[in-house]
This record gives structure tokens, C-alpha cells and sequence, in this order.
């Protein structure tokens, strides 16, 4: 019976780290975003999925991942900071769901004033998938982005809008507006202006961009969106169908592609630019059926993970060191 | 930053696009001394343009009294607060240096794109006004300054030339069509754009995403956020009546509503040829003449460097301390040019309000004199010239004397108004 070489005997032990790591992963069902190779995985969901509720149960269902965001400082207006978005994703009917979840002390749902800001969230992806990624930062003039924008503002008014004059300020005198029905006289909405698209049916848009400042609403407007907050954090849940034009990101089960995140809170003064932001990581539209990641919080998985790592690991390789100190005895 | 040469500073500035300039530049000239702030002008803007919803705080136009008004309140102040703060004491001219390509000499403290700069910043120093600061925007109306220490009472020698130790005046404000403007150089979409038929400035509406980066940063605050539409505007230079596309004058370039509805006679508003970064040299062009020539129209703040289009003839009654912060250092000069006025002068002045249409050139046919008298110890002469003002066809638009035409009516009309009542 051959012997094993030392150099054999670190491969065992190193690939016992890894089988315990993978197992421990899939397990709790978590990806730690801090890890390059970091995959929000959309399971298949048994349930349909509330857009008006984004804080439903069937969210439990989606595994959690913790993204972390850090200031936008490539170009100016720089802002934003740290901070983290527990993201999760599913899929149900055809249609693909994000949820993004985040801490904000103050919920800044109105842009009716002067020297108001609107909390806001955003996902995007590239338009295509390729094997290169875009530039996180609103992607490349020969790699654009696809970009869903959600504002909590869109949502305040009557009609999923902003709030008017009139909701603002109810005691507001006027004597009258001899134009009122008079497009010209809105030119904003007149030239097709997606933020003050009369017909609003959404709280988030679909744009495209293909570096800074070229941010450009989309032809066809197909994003659903909402958002609620509670007890100091947002909850904001995108929707769209998996296959849509070409224009736009595409998604199909078993294929994967990639998605960013960002927030904009409003109390900050925060708009364009002056955002919190994550990098790139990996977006898998998976068959399985979604079974939950649990209640978890993150933190409290990653301990699990990392006792269960350091336990099972010391175990396999006691555990290995015997059967080969007994076979070779043998 | 790209460096841009603003003559208005005698001198180089940054700026964050290279130097571009449009073909013909639009220019006004207000005469501070006339305005009796009826604000014929800020309704004719209101009610051409901003009179619909969300627009109810929007004066594209507005007429504000110094030293205390201010729409936004206190807008000017504020500014100069944060310039000082970025450059302590050092915010000086330098009139030393005046040259026909630099008439006010050279400014040698910060602009707003200098001292943004100086503070790590890619963009220029600014604020955004609150709520309140839109609101009542002729607050401190005809309120003069008082006397210093003395609350609740006038200065006892208040009205005495050259200066008035009590006094107020109007300042009439449109957007100014920047040469370098401080609301492109904010926009982090480039969704603002000076037409280089005209060098006006637009926000485009359809691109206008209400990042309200352009209402901080105009240091004149003419951008301005429209609530319900999400996204800002800003006077639009009337630039159908400038294209010539109104009706009304057959397709020559049209004055805008605020200058051609002025009641007191103190606008003028053209266009002026550019050419290589310069105003071409057209010493008849009314605007040309007032403000290159003559220079007795100076620029509002023009320390902020954005090169402001709309010139100034200032109150030949204010202290001139307080008028240099505003105008520079070209004030005196202008002063003893407009209360001491040459002949060419008398009859250049006579243009404002006279037409609705702009004037590109003007000819001067000599009259007898009128007048040859003495004050404050200088002859003054006056003579009945006539001057002709020429559209933007080169026809005839105007034809007026120094001397005003003096009318006699007869009793009949008088009759058919007793009858009247």
C-alpha cells in the first residue's frame, strides 16, 4: 500500500474545508456579498407574490443575501455611504421579484416642496450578458445598463404620483389657472418627460444608460414597483416579466446575470449621483422551488457558518487523519 | 476644469466646459434710475409663462428693492457670505488694469467655480433656498436703508446728492444668460444648453430629471423647481419673440414680454454679434454702445464669473461702496457718464421702449440745441437729435427725438368725456 505524501494530505484537508463550506452554504442558503463570487439566487416561488405587500411571508421563502454599499465617489455629485441592502429574490408566473430592504431613520416620500428629497432604490443589470461585466457605475457606451428606479414620492400621491399643488398644500389660494388642461403649458410632460408621466401607473421606471449622465427613460415602461416602510427600514419590491424585448436585460430560468443595487435617502439631500452603491455580483434564475433562508438575520447566519466551518472541518479532518493512519496500518 | 477667458474679470477663469460661444448673444440693459417698480414687467412674464400649477412661487421675472429685498430673500447675500467665507477679504478688483478688452480692470478674487474649487469640489459654490425664501417675493418693498444705529428713523440729511445717506432702489431680474452659466456647469445630465443662435439658455424639459443641481448653483437662483412637474425651469429669454416667430412683427426678432411691456422705459433688450469669444465691434448697436462703448451698463455681480448678460445703468443716488459690490468697479465712471450725457448718449437713451422690435442698428440725425444750461457746476447741452432704430431686416422700426413731441388737444374730446359720465 502506497503512502500518502504530506503535499496529499494538505489537498484532503483543504478540500474537506471546502465540501464542509459548500455544505454549510447550501444548508443556510446564504452568499456572503462580500465574496467576489456572491449569487442572489431567484428560486422558483409556490406563491404568488404581493406587490402591494412587500413585507408578505412569501418573502421568507427567498434567501437573503447582505450587499454591501459604499458612497458613489467616481464622479460628481459624489454622496451616499456605507451601508448594506438585504436583497432577496424569487420567481412566480413568468415574472421575475426583487425585494431590497435597507435602514432609513426617516421615510421622505414627498418631492411637493422646495428643498424636499425623495428616498430611493434602484437594481440594474446589464443589458446584455456577456463575459464581461459593465462599469457598476451606469455601465459603458458599448455595454449599456438596464436600470429599474423606484421612488418612494411616485407612490404618494392619488394615482401612484407625485403629490399636486392642492395635495401639498391644502390651504393653498389660487384664483384660477386659464390654461389648466393645456399641455404646452407642462412642457416637462408635453415633451414625454418620464418623471411626471401623467399616466403613472408605477413607482418605478425602466431606464437605460450607458455611462454617466446619460440615464434615459426606456421606450416601453413595464417595471412594477413598491415600497413600505415601517419601523426605520424600506422595504421596496421590483417586478417584470423574465423575457421582455432586447433592449432590456433578459432573464430565463437557469441562466444567470448580474445586478447592483443602490439607495438614495432623501433626508440627506440625496439625488443623481450622490448615492450608496454596490458592485456587480452574480444573479442566478433558478427551477428549484424556493424553500426560505429562514429568519435569520445575516449576521446570525454567518456565525452559524462559521462555528459549523470550523467544527465540521476539525471533525473531517480527524476524521480523514484516522481512516488514513488506519488503512495504512492495515 | 478648462480654462475660459472672461472679460467681464479681465482675466482667465475655470470653467468646467472649454470656451464655446454662440454666434449672437443675447443682451438687455435695464436703467435702474427709471424703474418705478410697477411690476408691469413681472406680470407680463407671469402671465406669458408661469402662471400654471406648480408654478405658484415662479417669478422668471421679478423687480426687488435694494438693499434689503431679495427674491429668493437675501439670495445675493448669502452668495457673497459663502464667496467671503472661501476667500476672506480677498474678494478685490484690481481697476488699475482697465483696457478696452478688460473695462472694469482685473478681479482678482474668487469666482464661484474658483472657490468651489478651492473647497475640493468639482462644482461651484452655491446653496438651495429654502421653502420660505421663495415666498413673498417682494418683501422689504420700498424699504430704505436706515440710519445706522438709529432704529425706527430716517438719516436727518437723507436725500442729498451725490449720495443719499437714506435710500433704496429697484433691481430688475431675469435670467442672464451667462456666458459661462453656473446652472450648465452644474448639471450632471448636461440636460442645460446655450443656443448658439442666441445664447440662450434652456433647461430641456424632456431630459430634466429635478436633481435641483442647476437651482443651487445659479448664483442669480433664476433656476427654479416646479413641484408637480419634478423637474426645474427657468425664463426661456422668450425665445419664440427673439427667434422672430411671433406673429406680430412679420419675423424679426421681438424684444421679450418684460422689456416690451415696461411702463417705465428701462429696457433694451437685442442681440449682440460674437465672434472669436468677442463682441464684435458695432458701435451703433444700441447694446453694444451702451455697455462696450460707452460702459455706462455694467454687469450684476460680475465677481460671481459667470459673465451675466443682462447690464445695469446704476442708481446715480446709492453710495457708491454699496454699488461696487454689485456692479464693480466700473460704477463711478458710469454714473458721471449717465448724470453728464454725451450727445450720442441723449439720443441712445431714448431707444428703450420705444418698439417691440429689436434694434440692431441705430442712425443719429442731428437736431438744433435745446437746451444749454449749467448743472452741478458742468455744462449741459441738449440737443433735439433723431434717432432711428433698425430691425432685424434693416428696415426702419423707430423714429424718435430727444425733445419729446408736445400735443395740444382740442375741446371736442373734452366734451365727449363729460358727456361720459
Amino acid at each position: 500500500m502506497e503512502t500518502l505524501s504530506s503535499s496529499k494530505r494538505l489537498t484532503v484537508i483543504i478540500m474537506a474545508f471546502v465540501f464542509v463550506g459548500a455544505a454549510a452554504l447550501t444548508l443556510f442558503d446564504l452568499r456572503l456579498a462580500s465574496s467576489q463570487t456572491v449569487t442572489l439566487v431567484a428560486k422558483r416561488s409556490e406563491n404568488a407574490i404581493p406587490l402591494d405587500d412587500p413585507s408578505a411571508d412569501v418573502w421568507d421563502k427567498g434567501a437573503p443575501i447582505q450587499v454591501p454599499l459604499s458612497g458613489q465617489n467616481t464622479v460628481p455629485p459624489r454622496g451616499g455611504g456605507e451601508g448594506t441592502v438585504t436583497a432577496r429574490a424569487l420567481h412566480y408566473d413568468g415574472k421575475l421579484y426583487i425585494r431590497m430592504e435597507w435602514s432609513d431613520a426617516t421615510k421622505d416620500d414627498s418631492t411637493s416642496m422646495q428643498n424636499e428629497f425623495t428616498d430611493a432604490a434602484a437594481v440594474q443589470f446589464p443589458v446584455e450578458h456577456g463575459e464581461s461585466v459593465p462599469a457598476f457605475c451606469m455601465g459603458n457606451p458599448d455595454a449599456p445598463v438596464n436600470i429599474w428606479q423606484w421612488k418612494a414620492a411616485w407612490q404618494t400621491g392619488t394615482d401612484a404620483s407625485v403629490l399636486d399643488v392642492q395635495e401639498a398644500y391644502p390651504n393653498i389660494a389660487v384664483d384660477f389657472y386659464p390654461f389648466e388642461d393645456e399641455p404646452e403649458f407642462y412642457p416637462a410632460a408635453a415633451s414625454g418627460n418620464i418623471v411626471v408621466r401623467a399616466d403613472r401607473t408605477s413607482a418605478a421606471d425602466n431606464l437605460l444608460a450607458g455611462s454617466f449622465g446619460t440615464l434615459t427613460a426606456a421606450e416601453d415602461q413595464m417595471v412594477a414597483g413598491m415600497g413600505a416602510w415601517d419601523d426605520g427600514k424600506w422595504r421596496v419590491v421590483f417586478s417584470r416579466d423574465l423575457q421582455v424585448g432586447a433592449e432590456y436585460a433578459q432573464f430565463a430560468e437557469g441562466d444567470s446575470t448580474n445586478v447592483a443595487f443602490a439607495v438614495w435617502n432623501g433626508a440627506n439631500a440625496e439625488r443623481d449621483g450622490m448615492k450608496s452603491v454596490s458592485q456587480f455580483l452574480t444573479l442566478e434564475v433558478s427551477p428549484e422551488i424556493a424553500t426560505g433562508g429562514g429568519g435569520l438575520s445575516g449576521g446570525t447566519i454567518g456565525l452559524f457558518v462559521v462555528v459549523g466551518l470550523v467544527v465540521v472541518a476539525g471533525l473531517a479532518t480527524v476524521g480523514s487523519y484516522l481512516l488514513y493512519t488506519r488503512r495504512q496500518t492495515a | 476644469m478648462a480654462k475660459v477667458h472672461n472679460w467681464q474679470l479681465g482675466r482667465e477663469m475655470d470653467y468646467r466646459f472649454p470656451e464655446v460661444h454662440p454666434d449672437r448673444q443675447f443682451v438687455a440693459v435695464f436703467n435702474i434710475n427709471r424703474c418705478i417698480a410697477c411690476q408691469t414687467c413681472t406680470f407680463a412674464c407671469k402671465s406669458t409663462w408661469t402662471y400654471s400649477r406648480g408654478q405658484e412661487l415662479m417669478w422668471w421675472n421679478n423687480v426687488e428693492t435694494k438693499p434689503y429685498g431679495g427674491y429668493p430673500h437675501h439670495w445675493d447675500i448669502k452668495l457673497l457670505q459663502l464667496l467671503n467665507d472661501a476667500n476672506p477679504g480677498g474678494q478685490t478688483w484690481d481697476a488699475s488694469t482697465q483696457s478696452d478688452d478688460a473695462p472694469y480692470g482685473e478681479f482678482k478674487g474668487m469666482t464661484i467655480f474658483e472657490a468651489g474649487a478651492a473647497e475640493g469640489k468639482d462644482s461651484a459654490i452655491g446653496y438651495l433656498p429654502t421653502e420660505e425664501d421663495w415666498t413673498s417675493p417682494n418683501f422689504y418693498e420700498d424699504t430704505a436703508k436706515g440710519n445706522p444705529g438709529v432704529p425706527n428713523e430716517y438719516h436727518p440729511e437723507g436725500a442729498q446728492l451725490p449720495e443719499h445717506n437714506t435710500w433704496f432702489f429697484y433691481l430688475q431680474r431675469i435670467c442672464n444668460h451667462c456666458t459661462y452659466p453656473g446652472c450648465v456647469s452644474a448639471c450632471p445630465r448636461n440636460a442645460i444648453y446655450k443656443r448658439p443662435e442666441d445664447g440662450i439658455v434652456l433647461i430641456d424639459q424632456e431630459r430634466c430629471r429635478g436633481y435641483q443641481k442647476c437651482v443651487e448653483q445659479c448664483p442669480y437662483k433664476k433656476s427654479m423647481y416646479r413641484p408637480n412637474q419634478q423637474v426645474s425651469e427657468k425664463c426661456i429669454g422668450c425665445y419664440p419673440r427673439v427667434e422672430g416667430s411671433d406673429p406680430i412683427t412679420d419675423g424679426v426678432p421681438m424684444e421679450t414680454r418684460c422689456v416690451a411691456t415696461c411702463v417705465g422705459k428701462i429696457r433694451l433688450q437685442g442681440l449682440v454679434d460674437i465672434q472669436d469669444g468677442e463682441w464684435v465691434e458695432a458701435p451703433t448697436n444700441p447694446l453694444y454702445y451702451l455697455v462696450r462703448k460707452e460702459q455706462v451698463a455694467l454687469p450684476l455681480y460680475p465677481q460671481f464669473g459667470t459673465e451675466p448678460n443682462v447690464y445695469y445703468i446704476p442708481p446715480r443716488w446709492v453710495p457708491r461702496e454699496y454699488l461696487r459690490q454689485l456692479f464693480g468697479p466700473g460704477v463711478d465712471q458710469a454714473i458721471d457718464r449717465y448724470t453728464n450725457p454725451s450727445r450720442e448718449l441723449q439720443a441712445v437713451l431714448q431707444l428703450f421702449r420705444s418698439t417691440q422690435k429689436i434694434i440692431f442698428r441705430y442712425e443719429i440725425e442731428e437736431g438744433e440745441e435745446i437746451m444749454d444750461t449749467e448743472v452741478n457746476g458742468r455744462r449741459v447741452q441738449i440737443f433735439n437729435d433723431t434717432i432711428i432704430g433698425f430691425d432685424g431686416n434693416d428696415q426702419e422700426a423707430v423714429r424718435i427725438s430727444v425733445e419729446e413731441p408736445f400735443h395740444i388737444r382740442n375741446g371736442e374730446f373734452a366734451g365727449q368725456f363729460q358727456n361720459s359720465i
